[in-house]
C-alpha cells in the first residue's frame, strides 16, 4: 500500500521543489500575476529585544548586550536604565562607555535566544496552530483561520500585542496575504493591518528599502540607481535587474509582493505530557496524596504507550493554597515508560516529604518525550533480558532518594597532577568505549585526601619508603604545583602517600594513604 | 533427585559445617588473591552473596589493597561491564587512578555519598538487593542488630561481594555477618584476626600482605 502511494506523490514533490526552491528557476520574462491561491493571513511578530530578554538579568543599573560586529563592539539591546543615559541598539560601544560610565556588559547569547524565540512560539500556538519561527528574531503566525475566533485580524493583533506586552516583550506586529510582506511591515510599522491582496502593492511600495534587510552591496546599488522604496525597484523592467542584482533579492521581493509562493515550515513543539487534578477535598497528609499521583501516573503511561515513547525526567508540582507549590522532581537513567517503575521512585520521595500546607492540587509534567524500543521492564534482581537491568535500577533508586549529586561516577583525566587525575560525573550504566587516561608508573594511594593536610607528626617520625617523584605542573591554569611525593610508613604500619612544597613554604603534607 | 540436591547446595543460605567447604566453587567464591589468606578461608576465597565484615582500628592500613585482586577479578570477570563497584559512604574519595593501575576500570564505580545513618543503611541494601553490584564495599559504624540481619537478607539474594567496613571498637557487637576479621597493621603487613567463619573457630592469619 504505502510504496504505491509514495511513488504517486513523488512526481509532485519534485516539481515543487524546481519550482520553489532552485533561484535559477526564475523565468527571464515577468512573472504572471497570481494572488495566492488559499487565501492566507500571516501575522508577522519581530522581537524588538530579544537579545535582551533572553537573557536573565534582573540587575536595577544599567546593562547592554553587546555583539560582535565586524572588528567593532556593537550594542545589540539595552536595559531600561541604559535607555535613560541614550543608549540604544546599533551604538558602538566606546560610545555607549563615554555615555554611561557605569554601564554593565553582557556577551549577546545566541543559543539562548533560540530557545527564547522557541517558547515564544509555544504561547503564540495559542493564537494559531501554523506557526513558523523566523530567526533571528521573528516569528510567523498563519492566522487566517483564527480571525472568526478572535473577531477579527485587528483584534487578534490587539490580543497578540498585549499578551506579549503582559509577557515583558516588546515587539513590532503586522499581517499581510504573504509571510515576507507581513516582516518587512512590521520592521516599518507597529500595528498596519493589510487583509486583502488588492491593497498589498500599494502598502509595501511606500515602505523604505532598509526594511527588507538585503545585503549592504544591493542596497548601495539601490540607491546610486536613485530607487528610494519598494515601489521604485518594483516598477523596473526585470530583465534588467535581473543583471544587476543576485537571484536572492529579486525571488524575496517576488515573495512579498505575493508573485511567487513562499513556503513556510511549520514549528512542531516538544511534545511534553502535563495533566493537573484537583481533588474534591485538599490533601494534608502525604499518604493521600499517592493515589492522586498514581493516577496522574497512569494516565502519563497511556499518552507515551500509544506513542511507543518514554521519558527520563518528571516533575510533580503540589499546589498549596498559602504556600508556594512544592515541586517534587524524578529522573531515571534510562527513558521509561512503564508507570510502575516511577510509582516506586516517587512513593520514596513522598516518604520524605513533609507538606508545608494541605494540598489543592497537583500537577504533573513530563521532560521531553523520547522513543524507546517497544521492551517492557523487567524485574530487578532477575536480570535475564538485557545485562545491567539491575544496575540501572539501582541508579534511578538512589538518585530518587538521596538526589543527583549524591551518586557519581568517576572517570580518568590525563593530568600530572594528582587532585586533577580523575573527575567526578553523572554515572553511565553502559560502559564507556575507549582507552582509559594513561596510567602513572610511580605508585599512587588509593585514597586521596580531598585537599592535602599539614603533616601533623614530625617529619621524622615517618620512615620514607621511596621517593621523591617530582610533579611540576599547571602553571598555565592558576593552579600550579611543585612538589616532591614520597611514600611514608608510620610506626603503626600505615602507609602515606606525602610530600614536601616546593615554593616558598617548603612544608610537608599529607595526600593520601595506600589503604 | 541430583538436580534438586545440587540447588540446595548452590544455595548461599545454606551452611555446611565441614566437607565440600574446602572445594572452591567459583559461583559462591572469589579468590582473595593472598594464598595464606585463601587455605583460611573456608571455600578458599572471599564469600559472594552473604555479608563480610572488615573490623579496622582507622581508615587506610591496607583494607583496600586486602581486597583489590578480589575487586580486579570480580569487575574483569564481568563480560558485559554492566555491574557496579559500589563505594556506600567511603571516608575519603577512592582514587581512581591508584585502582585503575590494579586493573579496575574507573566507569564501573559507583560513588554513594550517604550522611544520614539511615540512608547509608537503605543505600546498601538497595545496592544487594538490586543485582546491580559486582562488590559492595561499605562504611558503616554503629548499626542495630535487625538491620545488619536485613542487609545480610539482602546480600543473600544475589552473588555480590559484600564487605562492611566498621571500626575495630564494634568487634563485641552482635553480627550476623558470615566472615569477621579484624585488621591490624604491622610493619610487615597486615595481621588478620578471623573473629567468625563458616565452620572454623577464631584464628590469626599474619603477614597477609607482605610480599
Amino acid at each position: 500500500m504505502r510504496p504505491a502511494t509514495r511513488s504517486r506523490v513523488s512526481p509532485d514533490v519534485g516539481r515543487t521543489r524546481d519550482l520553489f526552491e532552485a533561484p535559477r528557476a526564475i523565468p527571464q520574462a515577468p512573472v504572471p500575476r497570481t494572488q495566492p491561491a488559499p487565501r492566507q493571513l500571516w501575522l508577522a511578530v519581530r522581537l524588538r529585544a530579544l537579545p535582551l530578554v533572553a537573557l536573565p538579568r534582573g540587575a536595577e543599573g544599567p546593562w547592554a548586550v553587546v555583539a560582535d560586529e565586524g572588528a567593532t563592539r556593537v550594542l545589540v539591546g539595552a536595559n531600561a536604565a541604559a535607555a535613560r543615559y541614550g543608549l540604544v541598539a546599533g551604538q558602538k560601544l566606546n560610545a555607549a562607555r563615554a555615555l554611561a560610565p557605569s554601564l554593565e556588559i553582557v556577551e549577546r547569547d545566541p543559543p539562548r535566544e533560540a530557545q527564547h524565540l522557541e517558547r515564544l512560539a509555544r504561547w503564540a500556538m495559542s493564537l494559531t496552530p501554523l506557526v513558523s519561527l523566523e530567526p533571528p528574531d521573528g516569528l510567523l503566525l498563519e492566522v487566517q483561520g483564527s480571525l472568526r475566533l478572535f473577531g477579527g485580524a485587528e483584534a487578534l493583533m490587539a490580543r497578540a500585542a498585549g499578551e506579549l506586552d503582559a509577557r515583558g516583550e516588546p515587539c513590532a506586529l503586522a499581517a499581510a496575504p504573504t509571510p515576507r510582506a507581513a516582516l518587512w511591515l512590521a520592521r516599518a510599522h507597529h500595528g498596519t493591518v493589510v487583509e486583502s491582496a488588492a491593497t498589498l502593492a500599494g502598502a509595501l511600495g511606500r515602505l523604505p528599502l532598509a526594511v527588507t534587510g538585503w545585503p549592504a552591496r544591493a542596497l548601495e546599488d539601490c540607491t546610486r540607481l536613485g530607487l528610494a522604496t519598494l515601489a521604485d525597484i518594483h516598477r523596473l523592467p526585470r530583465a534588467g535587474l535581473m543583471r544587476r542584482f543576485e537571484a536572492t533579492v529579486l525571488a524575496e521581493l517576488d515573495e512579498a509582493y505575493g508573485q511567487r509562493p513562499a513556503p513556510r515550515r511549520r514549528h512542531v513543539a516538544a511534545e511534553r505530557f502535563e495533566e493537573r487534578l484537583e481533588p474534591v477535598a485538599e490533601l494534608d497528609r502525604v499518604a493521600a496524596l499517592e493515589p492522586w499521583c498514581n493516577r496522574l501516573l497512569e494516565r502519563l503511561g497511556r499518552f507515551l504507550r500509544v506513542r511507543d515513547a518514554g521519558v527520563t525526567t518528571l516533575a510533580f508540582t503540589l499546589v498549596h493554597r498559602d504556600a508556594k507549590p512544592t515541586c517534587v522532581r524524578l529522573g531515571r537513567a534510562l527513558p521509561a515508560a512503564d508507570p510502575f517503575e516511577w510509582q516506586n521512585l516517587l512513593a520514596e520521595r513522598l516518604g520524605r516529604l513533609a507538606l508545608p500546607a494541605p494540598v489543592r492540587a497537583l500537577v504533573l509534567r513530563s521532560g521531553a518525550v523520547v522513543p524507546v524500543a517497544g521492551t517492557s521492564g523487567d524485574l530487578p534482581g532477575c536480570g535475564s533480558e538485557g545485562p545491567g537491568s539491575g544496575a540501572i535500577w539501582l541508579l534511578d533508586r538512589l538518585r530518587a532518594r538521596l538526589g543527583e549529586a549524591a551518586v557519581s561516577g568517576v572517570c580518568l583525566v590525563p593530568e600530572h597532577r594528582p587532585e586533577a587525575a580523575f573527575r567526578r560525573l553523572r554515572p553511565e550504566p553502559a560502559p564507556r568505549p575507549g582507552a582509559d587516561a594513561p596510567l602513572p608508573d610511580a605508585p599512587r594511594p588509593l585514597w586521596l585526601l580531598a585537599a592535602p593536610e599539614p603533616l601533623g607528626r614530625p617529619r621524622h617520625a615517618l620512615s620514607l619508603e621511596s621517593g621523591p617523584e617530582r610533579i611540576e605542573s599547571g602553571w598555565w591554569d592558576g593552579a600550579p604545583v611543585a612538589r616532591d611525593y614520597y611514600v611514608a610508613r608510620t610506626a603503626q604500619g600505615v602507609r602515606l602517600w606525602i610530600y614536601q612544597d616546593r615554593e616558598a613554604s617548603g612544608g610537608w603534607f599529607l595526600h593520601g594513604v595506600f589503604g | 533427585m541430583d538436580g534438586l540436591l545440587e540447588t540446595l547446595l548452590a544455595d548461599a543460605r545454606l551452611w555446611r559445617a565441614r566437607g565440600g567447604t574446602e572445594a572452591r566453587d567459583p559461583a559462591l567464591c572469589v579468590p582473595t588473591g593472598w594464598p595464606k589468606l585463601d587455605a583460611r578461608l573456608p571455600g578458599r576465597g572471599w564469600p559472594l552473596g552473604t555479608l563480610i565484615e572488615f573490623l579496622l582500628p582507622e581508615t587506610g592500613i591496607g583494607e583496600l589493597s586486602l581486597l583489590l585482586p578480589a575487586l580486579g577479578a570480580l569487575v574483569n570477570a564481568d563480560d558485559a561491564g554492566r555491574r557496579w563497584l559500589a563505594w556506600i559512604a567511603p571516608p575519603h574519595a577512592p582514587y581512581a587512578p591508584a585502582l585503575a593501575q590494579s586493573g579496575i576500570r574507573a566507569d564501573r564505580l559507583l560513588l554513594v555519598g550517604a550522611e544520614k545513618p539511615s540512608d547509608r543503611l537503605w543505600a546498601i541494601e538497595q545496592a544487594l538487593r538490586s543485582g546491580g553490584c559486582a562488590a559492595v564495599l561499605a562504611w558503616l559504624d554503629a548499626a542495630d542488630d535487625r538491620w545488619l540481619r536485613r542487609l545480610k537478607l539482602a546480600a543473600e539474594t544475589g552473588r555480590t561481594l559484600a564487605v562492611l567496613m566498621r571500626p575495630a571498637r564494634r568487634r563485641n557487637d552482635a553480627s550476623p555477618a558470615s566472615l569477621r576479621l579484624v585488621l591490624e597493621p604491622t610493619s610487615r603487613g597486615l595481621d588478620l584476626w578471623l573473629l567468625k567463619s563458616r565452620g572454623r573457630g577464631p584464628s590469626r592469619v599474619p603477614d597477609v600482605l607482605g610480599a
